[in-house]
């Protein structure tokens, strides 16, 4: 029971850790930015690669390579 | 019972023989320039990803009212946004190049087109090395500031990426000519030369705007 006590009020008040640029910074600016570049950043290739993805399979079809599925 | 295993004349659990089996043939989906310079394309566009990131993190830093910095000059809007026009009417010159060689026009129009796409290409290379040397003149230099660092790192990439994909227009222009462009070589100038085309607006509004 004071086991299970201590672990909730540790929990309860444990201060949040903000470590990263993208969690906290006193610039709400520049946390806007840290947080807009890092779905830039995560997003980009991502969209790349599957515009590439999309092309190839267009392509495929143009060229009738895929057999129809039965 | 014995039988034959041979890559060429596969058999089954029972040892029959079969006719060999004729694998079903295959079609070159991309060729291999287009694929490599799609790979570079990733590369740069990466590149060009850190640096934008990297140039809005360090401008929303500055101080309200403080970019561009005071005492540094301003960059020329109108004419490097004409200027964006003349690059864009080069990456349409290129499409149409490509275009006009993909129906089998005759290929003096296709190397005329590319060809003024390459030389559009330069002109707009030529009017911002021009205005560089102005702002360099008026004190945004490298090291004059961050907003110098970032506006010569930034742009200064974009045109060294532009310089390069006109020589590649001009070699092929060049091989169109002597009728020896390979389609393949064509579309991976072209995929090169449509990157630094369609990259540019981004950087404008960024950077300039």
């Amino acid at each position: 029971m004071v086991v299970a006590l201590a672990v909730a009020l540790v929990v309860v008040w444990a201060p949040e850790a903000l470590a990263c640029s993208v969690c906290f910074d006193a610039n709400g600016e520049r946390r806007e930015a840290f947080l807009a570049t890092t779905i830039f950043l995560t997003l980009t290739p991502l969209a790349f690669v599957f515009a590439v993805v999309w092309w190839l399979r267009r392509r495929a079809r143009d060229l009738d390579v895929i057999p129809p599925a039965e | 019972m014995t039988t034959i295993s041979s890559p060429m004349m596969p058999t089954d659990v029972r040892g029959g023989l079969h006719a060999p089996r004729v694998p079903p043939a295959r079609r070159q989906l991309v060729s291999s320039a287009v694929l490599g310079m799609l790979i570079f394309i990733a590369v740069e566009l990466m590149f060009f990803a850190g640096l934008i990131s990297a140039f809005t993190i360090v401008k929303s830093s500055a101080v309200p009212g403080a970019w561009p910095p005071p005492g540094q000059p301003r960059l020329p809007l109108e004419v490097t946004g004409v200027n964006s026009l003349v690059l864009l009417a080069s990456g349409a010159l290129a499409w149409f190049a490509w275009r006009a060689f993909r129906s089998g026009a005759p290929a003096p129009r296709a190397a005329r087109l590319q060809l003024g796409a390459a030389a559009l290409g330069a002109a707009f290379v030529v009017v911002q090395s021009v205005e560089w040397t102005r702002l360099m003149g008026e004190g945004l230099t490298m090291r004059a500031s961050t907003y110098g660092s970032f506006f010569y790192m930034i742009v200064g990439a974009h045109a060294l990426h532009a310089l390069a994909a006109i020589a590649a227009l001009l070699w092929s222009w060049r091989r169109l000519t002597r009728g020896r462009l390979a389609s393949s070589s064509f579309a991976a100038v072209l995929a090169l030369w449509t990157f630094v085309v369609a990259l540019w607006p981004v950087l404008y509004v960024l950077v300039y705007l």
